[in-house]
């Protein structure tokens, strides 16, 4: 792509005031996070799907740099080093160039350098609130620059989280579950694995398990010491003997657990396969927790609260489709997820998403989880789509 | 790019002398100094024209589409060719240069036996030490897409120039992802693979990719020299 001609610089830039004028009237301050990012963030935190299309290099110093496949990161980093950082409320809006690489080729709708223009708002205490004021200035900003017909895409992971915290399992059973839920395949198999009988362990593993049975911490880093200790076996690698036998013994306990409740494992897989209105699919969704006996009624009420103060905003439900599957390609993301997107010829594409990631700036060096939203639209995809409808 | 067709040969060791010893069988007889020269011709084919590079090159210069045909090994076409989709066939296996990319990790992870293993430790190695875990490969692509497709997740890649193995004693890495034949290497470092921890069995291989712009002459020498290649009887194929 040699470049933009005028004519699209001067569209682009029309969009840009449109939207500038959205956020900035709802009192979001303008940022300008850097474009050279350090990778390890990225490509850590942001899922396969980001990462395998982030441009990494290092510099002449030897440091790993990335240019920004999104401005969310680059924005909370700003807001950690140059903003408040504790947590205190801030409204961010930025608009800028990202990058990511295009496995198939570029073209208008899959450019590999193009403008994100977006809204984070981190330390937002009423966390419904929070959401739908993202969500609505983001469906107000692509409105403002022009797009009629749309989809809204909705989901929550924080209704599955809480799924999975309602029904009953070892803790570390929970963790490995809410590990897997961005990769669909490994989360199937895992929840087969937990809910079926144990295999009896093969091999070395079966006599070490045999003799770990019953041991105490102190016993068990005791066996295992011996154990490398006979066979000559340097310990390296960073974890030290009570990490080793803190896991056997995980694993011995794994091994004497009842496995997971059919029922239980059947009613996380039936959330997983929820689509459809919003109303409809949370009245499913409560019927399915009734059914199960499963107490997730705080998450319910939540995401009843949000279903209706979006409504109470304007919001269109019934151009609105949940999806409990959705938030499955950014792993950052913690609770409601939303994406505005139109028909393409290959099935939705998206113009412009966000939803809430209340870890990441943890990640990247708070002390704490800060609550945080955030938007980011697609500013090349959207002058598309809308000059699309125009043209129709 | 000339208007003769070009193979890439790898430019040393027995990659080198094995793929000189296939075409020679094949009956072609490889001119020029491989060891020393950097281009080559191929008796009896005269629309050919020999590049002689690094194994690793042969594949990254396929996926460029600034050579025609090369041999080079499966790690390393997965490794710089496969982002680019379609852009590199593999039109032989030729029966030499076997060997595994493996994961593997200490020895003394005695609680460590699958990727799912080290998935559950990759996700608490940070909390318990503070940093990432660290996998050492000249591989990081294969390396990503594998993890990726095992559901790993949390850890850091860590380029390895020198002898990767070397890496979790020495303290720069604590997981590494490496080529091995025989598994000696990694037993002599008191590594360990894990059990669904090969990511591929590679050979050498004849590869090909896009020869849009050549001319008949060289097109001719492309299947000429594909057919060939992927006929020769297992017997007659270099011992590995």
């Amino acid at each position: 792509m040699p470049g933009k001609d005028p004519a699209l610089s001067a569209a682009l830039d029309a969009q840009a005031r449109e939207i500038a004028d959205v956020f900035g009237d709802a009192g979001y301050e303008l940022v300008e996070p850097r474009i050279l990012q350090p990778a390890d963030i990225f490509l850590e935190r942001a899922g396969e799907e980001i990462r395998q299309r982030t441009y990494v290099f290092s510099d002449p110093g030897g440091a790993m740099l990335c240019l920004r496949p999104d401005l969310t990161v680059p924005t909370c980093r700003y807001y950690l080093e140059r903003g408040p950082g504790d947590g205190s409320e801030a409204r961010y809006r930025y608009h800028g160039p990202a990058f990511r690489y295009q496995p198939a080729g570029e073209d208008g709708m899959h450019p590999r350098e193009f403008e994100q223009a977006g809204i984070e708002y981190f330390g937002g205490r009423d966390a419904e609130a929070a959401e739908v004021e993202v969500a609505t200035l983001g469906i107000a900003a692509v409105e403002r620059a022009g797009l009629t017909d749309y989809r809204i895409r909705l989901g929550d992971l924080g209704l599955f989280s809480a799924l999975l915290r309602a029904v009953p399992m070892p803790e570390r059973w929970r963790r490995r579950l809410m590990h897997h839920f961005w990769r669909p395949h490994a989360f199937r198999e895992t929840l087969t694995r937990l809910a079926s009988p144990r295999p009896a362990p093969a091999g070395e593993a079966a006599s070490l398990l045999q003799q770990l049975k019953g041991a105490d911490p102190a016993r068990a880093r005791e066996l295992v010491g011996d154990m490398l200790a006979a066979s000559g076996t340097p310990l390296f690698g960073g974890r030290g003997i009570d990490e080793i036998a803190e896991r056997l013994l995980d694993k011995v306990r794994d091994l004497d657990a009842r496995p997971l409740d059919r029922a239980a494992a059947n009613a996380i897989e039936s959330y997983l396969a929820v689509r459809g209105h919003p109303r409809e699919a949370l009245a499913t969704v409560t019927d399915l927790a009734a059914r199960s006996a499963i107490d997730i009624d705080a998450a319910l009420a939540a995401c009843d609260r949000r279903l209706t103060l979006l409504a109470d905003q304007g919001v269109d439900l019934d151009r609105s489709l949940f999806s409990a599957e959705f938030g499955r390609n950014l792993e950052y993301y913690t609770g409601f997820v939303f994406q505005i997107e139109v028909d393409g010829r290959r099935g939705a594409v998206p113009l412009a998403g966000g939803g809430r990631y209340d870890g990441l700036m943890q990640d990247i060096g708070a002390n704490g989880p800060i609550p945080a939203v955030g938007c980011a639209i697609h500013t090349e995809r959207l002058l598309v789509a809308v000059r699309g409808e125009a043209a129709s | 790019m000339s208007s003769r067709l070009v193979l890439a040969l790898p430019s040393k060791g027995r990659l080198m002398d094995n793929s000189v010893a296939l075409l020679e069988r094949a009956g072609y007889a490889v001119e020029g100094n491989g060891g020393r020269g950097y281009r080559g011709t191929l008796g009896g084919l005269d629309d050919v024209e020999i590049a002689f590079l690094p194994a690793g090159e042969i594949a990254q210069q396929l996926a460029a589409g600034a050579v025609h045909l090369g041999i080079t090994g499966v790690d390393l076409i997965g490794e710089y060719a496969e982002a680019r989709q379609g852009a590199v066939e593999i039109r032989a296996r030729l029966g030499f240069g076997h060997a595994d990319v493996v994961v593997a990790v200490p020895r003394a992870w005695l609680d460590v036996e699958t990727m799912a293993d080290l998935d559950e430790v990759s996700a608490t190695f940070y909390q318990a030490h503070g940093r990432r875990l660290r996998v050492a490969t000249k591989y990081p692509n294969l390396t990503r897409r594998f993890f990726a497709a095992k559901g790993v997740t949390g850890y850091l890649v860590v380029d390895s120039l020198g002898a990767t193995e070397g890496a979790p004693a020495a303290g720069t890495a604590e997981v590494i992802v490496d080529i091995t034949s025989t598994g000696s290497t990694l037993r002599a470092n008191w590594l360990k693979v894990l059990a669904d921890g090969v990511i591929l069995r590679s050979e050498a291989v004849l590869a090909s990719a896009g020869i849009a712009g050549l001319g008949r002459g060289a097109r001719s020498a492309f299947a000429v020299l594909c057919e060939a290649l992927a006929r020769i009887p297992a017997e007659n194929r270099p011992q590995p």
